[in-house]
């Protein structure tokens, strides 16, 4: 009985907290508003170039194994920031010139952009605490 | 010079690609063209040309998957537990299948980028002999220069075009590997490699499948064999295992039905009857056709060969433009494949810019046809051997073997057969070699090496087989087709 009452008040807690980012981060309009896919290179400059916030920009391809557990994992966590970082998803194979005017070799690739230029870089697949510090340092730094 | 580039090559294939990162690797500018213009069915792909697309590369994947459903059809009598029949679902093969080779397109792409060589993707044609220009899939139209041109475009598949239907209703291998739904029940007119390979699969993967042919090949007269007694065994394999041969017969119609089968009308020679039946695909294979028709070729004087339509070259790959040059799948007289394209593009630009004369050497390439009983082989042909040095100064040494893993799996062996011709004079050089069996291609690929060092039958003889395998029985081979005794041959 105490059990289901302190259920009851913890689902009426205000959104704060590590609940309210958890609740957030299944498709709330936050967590869609804060990861998109790049249609094309002057969308490219749009919302990732110009960007006022930072981004992160995670190149990615269909055939690719360890983009699918990469992908999913960084999305959670950006969205977890609440719109302090942007997440640009870019499938290498519908923009590949794209890819290859960022020295993109080997996929997942992921870059962390701010005001325009890449700030930061990592290739392959990391945890999620490596990606935690990952975007702790893009929006520290 | 004033012309933008030091190398243009058209055409991002085996080829082409190789060419054009040889000559980077001198330091020079390069650039390649690829364009891919869609089948008539709609497919297109991406850089690679033929073989990493629409060719070796996912015909020997569907193999292997056609392969791994007879191993789980033996590994029940060497005591796995896999309930039967054993099903396939096409749509899971080809993702696997295409997403590899999309990653091959990406990876030729990033190869590009890291050796410097400049990379448009349009459909050139040639405005002057040192100027091509082409358009973008978005219409802008680039032009570009260069001292030296390679054209390097390849082929596509024939279509036959004097039976009706056969564009509109029918596919090419072009579009059979990129199918994301099953071919179904397919026909597959006529006898090539690539049919043999396609409907090999097909059938190894459960798929009711028919290869017609307008000839019956030679069967079992070992007088006059050919490599057609290699073919012949090759296709009887095929039958035993389940796909259909309408023999002497040639298609006259394709119609579509309401049911969007495909009613297929044929001829046959033998009975002279007209019969017919529906199918879900029709897979044509009636030879390539040189990609050459929106090259311009007339304007700037590059001669072809009448008959084929293949750019004629020498012996240095050159055309008959002195500055142009033609690699792989378009040339007059080469082999058709991949190796081949890429050894000859790296000569050549060794040859153009790191002085080098050595020349592409043609002879005793090794090749292997995929099909589910698979034919390897290197050098002449007992037919070529005979024409070229007289049936009496040639011994053909042959044997029928059994497979070791075959023999607990209760596999017919009939076809697994291999023969060696050597020259009949003292030194007994080998001149080539077949193999139909399993993992072919692995068997020959070092036999290529003896043959191109002039290995002779007393040497082989010297070399000691591995035991047990399919490849020894090679060493050991002893029974000449003219003494006419049974070449059955057994293990230990």
């Amino acid at each position: 009985m105490a059990q289901r009452l302190a259920l009851q008040r913890l689902l009426s807690l205000p959104t704060r907290g590590p609940l309210a980012s958890h609740r957030r981060a299944f498709g709330t309009s936050a967590g869609r508003r804060s990861t998109f896919n790049v249609q094309d290179g002057s969308d490219f400059q749009d919302r990732v170039v110009n960007s006022p916030k930072p981004v992160v920009v995670d190149f990615h391809a269909q055939w690719c194994g360890p983009c699918k557990i990469l992908g999913p994992r960084l999305e959670k966590l950006v969205a977890k920031l609440e719109g302090k970082v942007l997440m640009a998803k870019v499938d290498i194979d519908d923009h590949t010139d794209l890819a290859i005017e960022y020295e993109v070799s080997a996929v997942p690739t992921v870059l962390a952009m701010k005001n325009g230029d890449v700030v930061d870089k990592f290739v392959g697949i990391k945890d999620e605490d490596q990606l935690e510090a990952f975007l702790k340092k893009l929006i520290g730094a | 010079g004033k012309n933008e580039y030091d190398l243009l090559v058209i055409g991002g294939g085996s080829g082409g690609l190789a060419c054009a990162k040889e000559a980077a690797q001198f330091g020079r500018k390069v650039a390649v063209l690829d364009y891919v213009e869609p089948s008539p069915q709609g497919t297109a792909w991406g850089l690679g040309g033929t073989c990493v697309n629409v060719g070796c590369i996912p015909k020997k994947l569907m193999h292997q998957a056609a392969l791994l459903g007879s191993a789980l059809k033996d590994a029940q009598h060497y005591g796995w537990n896999i309930s039967q029949p054993v099903h396939h679902t096409w749509s899971v093969m080809a993702q696997g299948v295409q997403n590899y080779v999309k990653s091959l397109n990406w990876g030729h792409r990033v190869q590009l980028q890291e050796k410097k060589v400049k990379y448009f993707n349009i459909k050139g044609s040639f405005s002057d002999p040192h100027t091509v220009r082409g358009l973008t899939k978005a219409g802008k139209e680039t032009v570009v220069t260069a001292d030296n041109i390679v054209i390097a475009t390849g082929g596509r598949p024939k279509y036959p075009m004097h039976v009706a239907g056969a564009l509109e209703y029918g596919i090419t291998s072009d579009d059979l590997f990129w199918l994301k739904e099953s071919p179904g029940k397919t026909l597959t007119p006529f006898v090539l490699n690539v049919s043999l390979e396609c409907a090999g699969f097909l059938t190894g993967i459960g798929l009711d499948t028919t290869v017609m042919m307008r000839s019956v090949p030679l069967r079992g007269k070992i007088c006059f064999t050919i490599q057609q007694q290699m073919a012949s065994l090759v296709t009887e394999h095929m039958e035993s295992y389940g796909t259909k041969f309408l023999k002497r017969c040639f298609p006259t119609k394709v119609e579509k039905l309401k049911s969007n089968r495909l009613q297929v009308t044929w001829k046959n020679a033998d009975l002279n009857t007209e019969e017919t039946d529906s199918f879900n695909t029709v897979m044509w294979a009636v030879g390539r056709a040189p990609d050459t028709k929106t090259l311009n070729l007339e304007t700037i004087g590059v001669k072809t060969n009448s008959e084929t339509g293949k750019i004629i070259v020498d012996a240095s790959e050159a055309t008959s433009v002195p500055h142009i040059y033609a690699i792989g799948d378009i040339t007059e007289g080469r082999p058709e494949l991949t190796p081949t394209a890429i050894a000859a593009g790296k000569l050549l630009a060794q040859r153009l810019f790191g002085q080098s004369s050595e020349l592409m050497d043609y002879d005793n390439v090794p090749t292997t046809v995929f099909t589910p009983l698979e034919y390897g082989c290197v050098g002449l042909s007992e037919e070529a051997a005979v024409q070229r040095h007289g049936s009496d100064n040639i011994e053909v040494y042959h044997a029928y073997y059994k497979p070791l893993e075959f023999t607990v799996a209760e596999r017919d062996v009939t076809q697994c057969y291999m023969k060696m011709v050597c020259l009949r004079e003292r030194e007994q050089r080998i001149l080539g070699l077949h193999f139909i069996g399993p993992n072919a291609g692995e068997v020959i690929q070092g036999f290529a090496l003896g043959i191109k060092c002039g290995a002779t039958y007393p040497q082989m003889m010297k070399t000691v087989g591995i035991h047990p395998t399919c490849a020894e029985e090679v060493t050991k081979l002893h029974i000449t087709k003219r003494s006419g005794l049974d070449a059955t041959v057994t293990g230990c």
